[in-house]
């Protein structure tokens, strides 16, 4: 089961597009888990919040065996500065583990329009796909057309796919059929 | 930049620079080490036992993967050569992201040499050869798509490296993984400051198959055994039928002295000749075989034998057809 979870407003709309999207992708049941308050120890001083400290406080949610929480923040998040840099984030995930969170802060403007509205969803998508993915031993592809290919690539097309290619996905229904209590 | 050497010209492994952090005793280990077992990834030492093995005592060294608690033996004096090597250290790490961010545009296409090699990388490269094998699969991968083969295993390289980087540079495994592909695939508009990368993996040289040319060549004594000649034995070769069918056996030697020398050695390069059952010294055979059919047209000489076949073959064609028995079975 994949549980959803909002510290913030999130549209309705956009958690059913999401709900269904997650379903699709992995097989797996996925609900809307409700809200949480977003912890404050996480807040860095440049006002974004650092995202491996964020999974570390939040509220938990009530889970099961193989559960994965997926938590959606609209502020944008940080990670600690590697050899090369600190590398861009959209998303953080407990790689093999159970927590990921995402960002909507460098998704497309959602707008008013339907058009702009459906491509900030697909957008929202791809990105919980790439995160629940990599709670389920997903690592990073090198195929631009593939959710699990890294979101800051200068490859990645304008509009890029929700799906998972035939690598990944083959590699998640195999670790989600071992794992399956 | 260009690509690791793909293997080391002529040195032996014993004479190669041992990768750094290399385990070559097991007295240097201690319960609660970490350390990297080729392939397996970082494991923790558990403690050194004594276990009997059909009817003997081993002492064996008990490390525990990290990733999912499996354990692994080691008996202690295999250590030295299994290839077990302490965690990176940092300054290891950053060499290898320093050698990640660098250019590469030189992958291996020979996809034997290259499989061969990722796989000695994996097992004896330390850190080094595993980042090795990620940057080439990875600028191969801009190419043309991997296959499965190799796409397997560069998910592999890509999880020990990242699982390496995490426990040395003490990060979540998520953020090891986004800081390889920082450097690996970095945003439009990024450039790193990077020094020189470290010098690649030296691999020893594999021992190389015999040509098949040059062992036939050789002697390898099969006179010394005794046996008699196959033609002696009324033994036909594969290539005999053909050889009586094509030239009825009624060659003439002048035909084959026109058709040249060139050719009889041509013939006898291309195919060799079926030795014949009673084998008559005088005659040279090869010289027919090696005549073309458009020389046989314009010199009005046999015809070849396949045509001569197919007309044998007509008769049976024009033979009436049977009647269709109606109703066939039921």
């Amino acid at each position: 089961m994949i549980r959803i979870v909002a510290l913030d407003k999130l549209d309705p709309g956009d958690v059913a597009f999401l709900t269904r999207t997650l379903y699709q992708a992995f097989g797996l049941g996925t609900e809307f888990a409700g809200e949480r308050p977003m912890p404050r120890e996480a807040e860095t001083k440049d006002g974004r919040v650092d995202a491996v400290k964020l999974l570390a406080e939040v509220q938990p949610v009530r889970t099961f065996a193989d559960d994965k929480v997926l938590y959606i923040a609209s502020a944008p998040l940080a990670l600690r500065p590697g050899p090369l840099g600190e590398p861009p984030c959209w998303s953080f995930a407990e790689y093999g583990g159970e927590k990921a969170v995402i960002t909507t802060a460098k998704l497309p403007a959602r707008g008013v329009s339907e058009a702009s509205i459906e491509i900030f969803r697909r957008r929202l998508g791809r990105e919980a796909i790439h995160a629940v993915g990599h709670l389920w031993d997903l690592h990073h592809c090198y195929d631009a057309k593939c959710a699990m290919h890294p979101s800051w690539s200068p490859a990645l097309p304008a509009d890029p796919e929700m799906d998972l290619d035939t690598f990944c996905r083959e590699k998640s229904e195999r670790k989600i059929r071992l794992a399956k209590t | 930049m260009r690509g690791p050497p793909a293997r080391h010209p002529e040195e032996p492994k014993e004479q190669l620079p041992a990768v750094e952090g290399i385990i070559s005793d097991a007295s240097e280990l201690e319960p609660g080490d970490r350390v990297v077992y080729p392939n397996q990834g970082v494991c923790e030492v558990v403690g050194v036992q004594e276990l009997e093995i059909a009817g003997a005592k081993h002492r064996m060294v008990r490390v525990r993967r990290e990733e999912d608690g499996s354990t692994v033996m080691v008996a202690v004096n295999k250590i030295p050569s299994v290839g077990l090597r302490r965690v990176a250290s940092k300054d290891q790490i950053e060499g290898v992201f320093h050698y990640l961010a660098a250019q590469f545009d030189d992958p291996e296409l020979d996809w034997k040499v290259r499989h061969r090699d990722n796989a000695d990388r994996l097992m004896a490269g330390g850190v080094l050869g595993v980042a090795e094998v990620v940057k080439g699969l990875h600028s191969l991968s801009r190419i043309r798509p991997l296959p499965t083969k190799e796409r397997e295993q560069y998910d592999n390289a890509r999880h020990l490296l990242v699982h390496e980087v995490a426990v040395s540079l003490a990060v979540a495994p998520g953020l090891a993984e986004d800081y390889i592909d920082y450097a690996l695939m970095p945003p439009a508009g990024v450039k790193f400051e990077l020094k020189p990368p470290p010098k690649p993996v030296m691999l020893p040289s594999r021992p190389r198959r015999r040509p098949v040319a040059e062992a036939e060549g050789e002697e390898i004594g099969l006179d010394d055994l005794g046996l008699p000649d196959l033609g002696e034995l009324g033994i036909e070769g594969e290539g005999k039928a053909e050889g009586e069918a094509e030239g009825n056996g009624e060659e003439k030697p002048a035909e084959g002295e026109e058709a040249g020398a060139e050719a009889g050695e041509e013939a006898a390069e291309a195919a060799p000749a079926p030795k014949a059952r009673k084998p008559a010294p005088g005659k040279a055979k090869p010289a027919r075989e090696a005549k073309k059919p458009h020389e046989a047209k314009v010199k009005g000489a046999k015809k070849p034998v396949r045509p001569a076949k197919r007309e044998a073959r007509k008769p049976a064609a024009k033979k009436p057809a049977r009647p269709a028995k109606r109703g066939g079975k039921k």
